[in-house]
């Protein structure tokens, strides 16, 4: 199939004139070849080189350099990338904020990260915060949520979260909840569990208030992977199961319901993926072996198939009309 | 071979995303492309990525215990003939709801059937094994190679096209590491075969095929390039005749593969700007970044860091030099935005993985989302 082929299925339909299918076959004949995405990549790739190999070469001649002209110049780059960010950002809006000027984010992005390197660079050297480290995480973790509101940025708003999260001995990071917690504490377990649903109804207030709805999706699957995951560790190895039982299936059925207003598909599979295993787990455990082993294969036959209907057909069964 | 899939709906498919891109374009008019979407309609069933994820998964289950469930009507499965007839009436099972499935349900590519049709190749696969043990590696390829074709004929199926040729060349490789000529040859036997396959691919016109060629092309030219690269060839040359030196020694030709080395990736960037082929251009940029990586892999008059440092600072001046140079397009070069933003994540998410604070994905927006932004009225 070519342009001229398509061109010509659509005038013979009707849809387009002969006038039009010939302007667009003359814009296809010479329209120039865009390298538009391949040299931003390169650009960026050059950024990541750049200051990783510098980052490198400043560690490796530090007693030549010294640290005060170190902390002095990151001191300065991160005051230019918040001056940068205020100077070129657009009033604050509810809404999400279109700015032309794409180079904003990046520099925001790099200001937060510089911070965090400052910070860190005057702990380890000079020992600033002593040991109040619940000190040196919230100021970053509140500035980050002030730029994430004011500057309306993602990004800023997840690293803001992470740092929440790790105020509380908590380690946030999707992929990370189950390796890097550790849950064999059950006070970690109810602390995420109540972090996470925190978080999902921030999520959703945001959503249902209509104040940076476009926040929600961040808050939601953070916060609902970490509780969910949570509830599960607690299923598994926690008394009293009841709860986490309730608080898991209770969190699934939100997520599944709210995949019907929102669209988000993601979260019709967090639902149904964390729900499918914290009833089959239940469903288990209380059989015991000998009647789990005989039922197992009918069980995960049939089930399966019937999660593959369900996801088939969810737009029938929740209601969604294409 | 009858195609498994409905194809004129996969050339509506087609139809319709030209005409969105015309529409992005301000060629066409949105009530036109309604018309378009109405007179050329398509009715598969394509779920998002998420949705999609979730039925291969729950279908890879249920595979799984269906073996199990029919292995139950089964005295011996201990035994090679018993095992090879459970796999083949699995096969047999797995092929049938797959055509029943993607008939009844419209599905394409959505999970359930790519899970079903892997189950069905792999049970199909076992009693070939079984069967014929102990035989030599080309011969277990060809019967491989023997199955996956048909299958790819009739399905256009990635992964399969992606298996098939990872075969051919272990089936050409296992050949011709019999004779010391032949191994002395490989590197240029690979780069011919993938010539070939690249040349082969070039002359599929079928929109049925359009994924499996683009992937074939991009298999094809990355194995032509490694098959010249001069580190590939000289630490392969090593590992293939047990040389346990701590550095493997000099090859012969090595002059020849300098040159490979060089003009692959210069060819591929010119062509792909010449001709407006842009895996040619990815491709060879990328195989460049590994062409600079095997320069200094042997000869390096700076450090890692030193090169990091310098490297980055003369991407960022091309990069700035040459948006600067393309502000008006030049030589049928643009620097126009087109499409949306597909990698904006990815970007946020390699940034954010070296702060060491993993905010991960900061963006991902799926359902309603932003669409249609991009390159919007910038051309009119």
């Amino acid at each position: 199939m070519t342009t001229s082929s398509i061109l010509s299925a659509l005038t013979g339909k009707g849809i387009i004139s002969q006038e039009q299918a010939d302007a667009i076959a003359d814009f296809h004949a010479d329209r120039p070849f865009s390298v538009h995405w391949e040299l931003r990549s390169i650009l960026y790739m050059g950024i990541l080189l750049f200051s990783t190999g510098t980052g490198i070469l400043i560690y490796e001649n530090i007693d030549t350099i010294g640290h005060q002209a170190i902390i002095a110049a990151i001191t300065c780059l991160t005051i230019a990338c918040f001056y940068y960010t205020y100077k070129n950002s657009l009033p604050y809006s509810n809404e999400a904020v279109k700015n032309p000027n794409k180079l904003v984010d990046y520099v925001l992005l790099l200001g937060c990260t510089t911070f965090l390197g400052l910070e860190g660079y005057l702990q380890f050297q000079y020992n600033v915060f002593g040991s109040r480290y619940g000190l040196a995480v919230m100021i970053p973790t509140i500035l980050f949520f002030l730029c994430a509101y004011r500057f309306d940025h993602r990004g800023a708003l997840s690293m803001a979260i992470t740092g929440l999260a790790s105020w509380l001995g908590l380690t946030i990071a999707p992929l990370s909840v189950l390796s890097a917690n550790d849950f064999t504490d059950a006070k970690l377990i109810y602390m995420a569990i109540a972090l996470g649903a925190v978080l999902v109804c921030v999520g959703w207030i945001s959503e249902e208030q209509n104040v940076k709805k476009h926040f929600a999706f961040t808050y939601l699957l953070m916060g609902g992977n970490l509780a969910l995951l949570a509830t599960q560790v607690g299923l598994s190895s926690h008394a009293p199961k009841v709860v986490f039982f309730l608080i898991g299936a209770g969190l699934c059925y939100f997520f599944i319901l709210r995949a019907r207003r929102a669209q988000s598909l993601i979260f019709l599979l967090m639902g149904t993926v964390y729900g499918y295993v914290i009833i089959t787990y239940t469903i288990f455990v209380n059989l015991g072996a000998d009647a789990a082993l005989g039922l197992g294969i009918f069980y995960f036959l049939f089930t399966s198939v019937g999660v593959i209907y369900f996801l088939l057909n969810f737009k029938k069964f929740l209601g969604i009309k294409k | 071979m009858k195609k498994a899939y409905n194809q004129t709906w996969i050339e509506h498919m087609y139809i319709q995303s030209t005409a969105s891109e015309w529409v992005s374009k301000n060629l066409l008019t949105k009530e036109q492309e309604a018309e378009v979407k109405e007179v050329f309609e398509e009715k598969f069933y394509r779920p998002g990525i998420f949705v999609k994820i979730g039925l291969f998964f729950f279908a890879v289950i249920a595979c799984s215990f269906f073996v199990g469930f029919v292995s139950l009507f089964f005295y011996d499965t201990g035994s090679e003939v018993g095992f090879s007839l459970l796999s083949l009436i699995c096969c047999a099972c797995f092929t049938f709801f797959l055509e029943h499935l993607i008939k009844t349900n419209k599905l394409f590519h959505s999970g359930i059937d790519n899970a079903l049709l892997y189950a069905a190749v792999t049970a199909a696969m076992v009693p070939v094994f079984l069967l014929f043990e102990n035989a030599d590696t080309w011969f277990y390829c060809l019967l491989g190679l023997a199955i996956l074709v048909p299958v790819i004929l009739r399905y256009a199926d990635l992964l399969a096209v992606i298996v098939a040729f990872g075969l051919l060349f272990l089936f050409m490789s296992s050949l011709m590491v019999k004779f010391p000529l032949g191994k002395a040859l490989l590197p240029f036997g690979i780069m011919a075969l993938s010539a070939a396959v690249y040349f082969f691919a070039r002359k599929i016109r079928s929109i049925y095929y359009t994924a499996c060629r683009n992937i074939l092309e991009i298999l094809a030219l990355v194995t032509f390039y490694l098959g010249g690269n001069y580190l590939v060839v000289r630490e392969g040359n090593a590992m293939m005749n047990d040389l346990s030196a701590a550095i493997a020694p000099q090859i012969s030709f090595a002059p020849l593969f300098y040159f490979f080395t060089l003009a692959i990736p210069a060819f591929y960037i010119v062509a792909g700007l010449k001709k407006g082929n842009r895996i040619l251009l990815v491709i060879g940029l990328l195989a460049f970044a590994f062409s600079v990586h095997t320069y200094f892999n042997y000869f390096s008059p700076v450090t890692g860091s030193q090169l990091l440092a310098g490297g980055g600072m003369l991407m960022i001046i091309l990069a700035v030099g040459l948006i600067r140079y393309l502000h008006t397009p030049k030589h049928g070069i643009s620097d126009e935005q087109e499409g949306k933003r597909k990698f904006g994540d990815l970007e946020a998410i390699l940034i954010a993985q070296k702060l060491g604070q993993t905010p991960a994905e900061s963006g991902l927006e799926f359902g309603g989302g932003e669409f249609g932004g991009g390159g919007a009225g910038e051309v009119y």
